[in-house]
């Protein structure tokens, strides 16, 4: 047998005759390895069971002891409940908008900014990749006062002057919501890897065929890159929708606060009302699960190949 | 490279263009007020009236302040105390503090010594007439009036009257020998070792809050009157002592047995816990869960005491910004929270006791044994801080505490180290 044969087989797909069985019957090995991952399945998902059921106890039932697993009497009304203790449909709306809104602008800005650090030749280029990577390394906590105060003094808003004095500037707007942290150095740094694994033909192919450089990105190269929009979308709408601090602090009404502040009013100095607290979680978890079960195809094979070059 | 005149004014049109549109998205700049009217438009920061309910609560207050002052105009923003010191920090290191903020007892000399409170002018003597001394007392920083108190909060001793007849104790203990001692008598645990019932439990509450309790019982004080740490006294450590000894010696409680503000309910109402140091909200959550108990007079409550007896106090505070840019209205509001009406409809809501002597009456206290408790021994309340420095110190509690009750210090040590690094921060470092 050549050392080729030996070396490159294909993967065979799995089914009756694949790898998995031995004259029709699992290999122990295989067993073995789906019963380790359907252990620690279980042990991912527990958590999330428990918030479930645990949102539709009654109080008491919570608080009673010895614990029990599942309600004695399903709380249903818990959910319209918890919904009523603060205005969680402003709150969803907040979240939304603001993660909606997130998510465009970095799929958008981040792919062009990507697109240049990998397919553009200029000089400063590896500086400027260098700056996406160390502004990916700053803790996010370390930015909040100058980012507010940043905010606080953006010329001409909120009744600034054009040196950002007199006024609020965009502190308690949509402007504070949405634009600071819209655009990320890791969704720059994630498109740059994914660009860079396009082939330079298509590039060169387009160019020939007179093809500006705007319409080799948004034509040719970028339709290419599914699975980093996906893993990029993905990833910033999840931070946003999670986003606490900086929608706290940048709010004073009520109108503007966000899903993830809303919670936080169930965790009270004295106590907390645990069967609201996880029905909310349980609702706002609900955008996320969706949105990943739409991109989790593209998502995975995504993170699969961001490291290439 | 050349400079083309064109793109060059074609450039300045866009971003002139730009400012432009920008500028119309601001509005005018705000009045600057501060002539002493009790006008304008005010911020109102408060970590309480929580929830749906407790805006509703508010709302109704700041409607009837609206009627008496018609030219004020309130936005309340709503937090919680996790997130307070946050919103307050950014707001004042931005330069725009809120008019009115609400604040614990604690959080006065730290905001009041950065120049960030107005002083009120009051007479703390005078103050002392109609609300509770101690509860004044937190307001004040260098002689004089930074907050006026509107609600305050206690850890007590709580107990289980029926677990102590079980056990042939008649009456709480009077100081730590006896609480140890009782704690032994009343713990239940199985054959098998495993604990049932906890005679004594010091970690139903902030581990910072049960050793203060204890550290002002056992009659020593958190700083000497020159600022320095003080809680590694010998009172100190015979406090921490204490509260090792009761998990580690005397096996009265399991460390992980209770931990505050967990899903695991109320210790006393289900029968796992026969005294504790707790908080006195534990009188409400016990109304919710286990009325009965209430109905039959078995729970009981007494001031933890060794060398004194000792309360802690926390509370809710309302402040003025010294920025304010209307401190008439914002002085106003302040007092207004503070007042009768205000003041009993808050610590209706969040079960808290109120700072005014004259609340004591109320039918809300009259229902309600914890509070009324608190009320009388008031005498006895201690609040923490103190020093400008005390919201920098005060997160290195909890970690010294649970090393010496984990036994991985001694009470002496985990003391002395807690008080070197308080060192450092009063000293800037």
């Amino acid at each position: 047998m050549s050392l080729e044969s030996a070396v490159v087989q294909p993967a065979p797909a799995s089914g009756a005759s694949g790898p998995g069985r031995v004259g029709g019957a699992p290999r122990p090995g295989r067993v073995v390895l789906h019963a380790v991952l359907v252990v620690l399945s279980l042990l991912m998902v527990a958590p999330f069971v428990w918030m479930v059921l645990t949102s539709l106890k009654s109080h008491a039932e919570v608080m009673s002891y010895p614990p029990t697993i599942l309600p004695s009497v399903w709380q249903w009304v818990n959910y319209p409940d918890a919904l009523e203790f603060a205005p969680f449909g402003t709150y969803f709306r907040n979240s939304l908008v603001i993660a909606v809104g997130h998510t465009v602008i970095n799929v958008v800005l981040a792919a062009m900014a990507g697109y240049a650090l990998a397919r553009l030749p200029f000089r400063g280029r590896s500086l400027l990749l260098m700056l996406v990577l160390a502004a990916m390394m700053i803790p996010t906590f370390t930015k909040i006062v100058p980012q507010y105060l940043l905010a606080k003094t953006m010329p001409f808003f909120g009744g600034n002057d054009f040196l950002g004095r007199g006024g609020s500037g965009w502190l308690d707007s949509w402007w504070a919501l949405i634009v600071p942290g819209a655009l990320t150095p890791l969704a720059i740094f994630l498109f740059r890897q994914f660009y860079l694994s396009l082939p330079r033909e298509l590039e060169e192919a387009a160019r020939l065929d007179g093809l500006g450089e705007f319409g080799i990105f948004a034509r040719v190269m970028t339709p290419l890159m599914k699975p980093a929009i996906a893993t990029v979308a993905l990833i910033t709408f999840e931070n946003s929708w999670n986003n606490f601090v900086w929608p706290l602090i940048v709010t004073r009404s009520e109108e503007l606060r966000v899903i993830q502040v809303g919670l936080a009013a169930f965790q009270q100095t004295e106590r907390t009302l645990w069967e609201y607290l996880m029905a909310g979680t349980v609702l706002a978890t609900v955008p996320m699960i969706v949105l990943f079960l739409f991109t989790q195809r593209y998502f995975v094979q995504g993170f699969a190949t961001a490291g290439i070059k | 490279m050349t400079i083309r005149h064109r793109s060059v004014l074609r450039t300045v049109a866009a971003v002139a263009a730009g400012l432009v549109a920008l500028a119309a998205c601001g509005g005018p700049a705000p009045d600057r007020g501060g002539d002493g009217a009790v006008s304008g438009e005010i911020s109102l920061l408060t970590p309480i009236f929580e929830g749906a309910d407790g805006a509703a609560v508010l709302e109704e207050q700041l409607a009837a302040f609206k009627q008496q002052y018609p030219d004020v105009t309130v936005k309340p923003d709503y937090t919680s105390y996790g997130k307070l010191n946050e919103k307050l920090t950014t707001s004042i290191a931005s330069g725009q503090p809120y008019d009115v903020m609400l604040m614990g007892a604690g959080w006065i000399p730290p905001f009041a010594s950065k120049g960030v409170l107005a002083d009120l002018g009051q007479d703390p003597a005078s103050l002392g007439s109609r609300f509770f001394e101690r509860a004044v007392d937190a307001g004040v920083h260098e002689g004089k009036v930074y907050a006026l108190p509107i609600m305050m909060d206690t850890r007590i001793g709580i107990y289980r009257k029926d677990l102590f007849a079980q056990a042939g104790i008649t009456e709480p203990p009077k100081n730590f020998a006896e609480m140890r001692e009782y704690g032994k008598r009343l713990t239940q645990r199985a054959p098998d070792g495993t604990l049932q019932v906890a005679g004594l439990d010091v970690l139903g509450i902030d581990p910072r809050q049960a050793f203060l309790t204890m550290l002002w019982a056992a009659g020593g004080e958190l700083f000497a009157p020159d600022g320095s740490p003080a809680f590694n006294s010998p009172a100190g450590v015979n406090a921490l002592q204490t509260m090792t000894d009761v998990i580690q010696v005397d096996r009265s409680e399991d460390v992980g047995w209770t931990v505050p503000n967990s899903p695991t309910g109320n210790v006393m109402a289900q029968g796992r816990t026969a005294m504790m140091v707790g908080h006195h909200h534990f009188w409400t959550q016990i109304q919710e869960e286990a009325p009965d108990m209430i109905a039959q007079d078995k729970l009981g409550f007494f001031v933890i005491q060794d060398e004194r007896p000792a309360m802690f106090q926390g509370g809710t505070l309302a402040t003025v910004a010294a920025q304010s840019k209307h401190p008439a209205a914002a002085k106003a509001l302040a007092g207004f929270l503070a007042s009768d009406g205000p003041a009993l409809a808050a610590n209706q809501q969040r079960g808290n006791i109120p700072a005014l002597k004259s609340l004591e009456s109320s039918e809300f206290v009259q229902q309600n044994k914890a509070i009324q408790f608190a009320m009388q021994n008031f005498d006895a309340a201690h609040s923490e801080g103190g020093v400008p420095q005390w919201l920098d110190i005060r997160d290195k509690f909890k970690p010294a505490i649970e090393s010496a009750m984990l036994g991985q210090k001694s009470p002496q040590q985990a003391l002395d180290d807690l008080a070197a690094e308080a060192t450092a921060a009063l000293a800037g470092r």
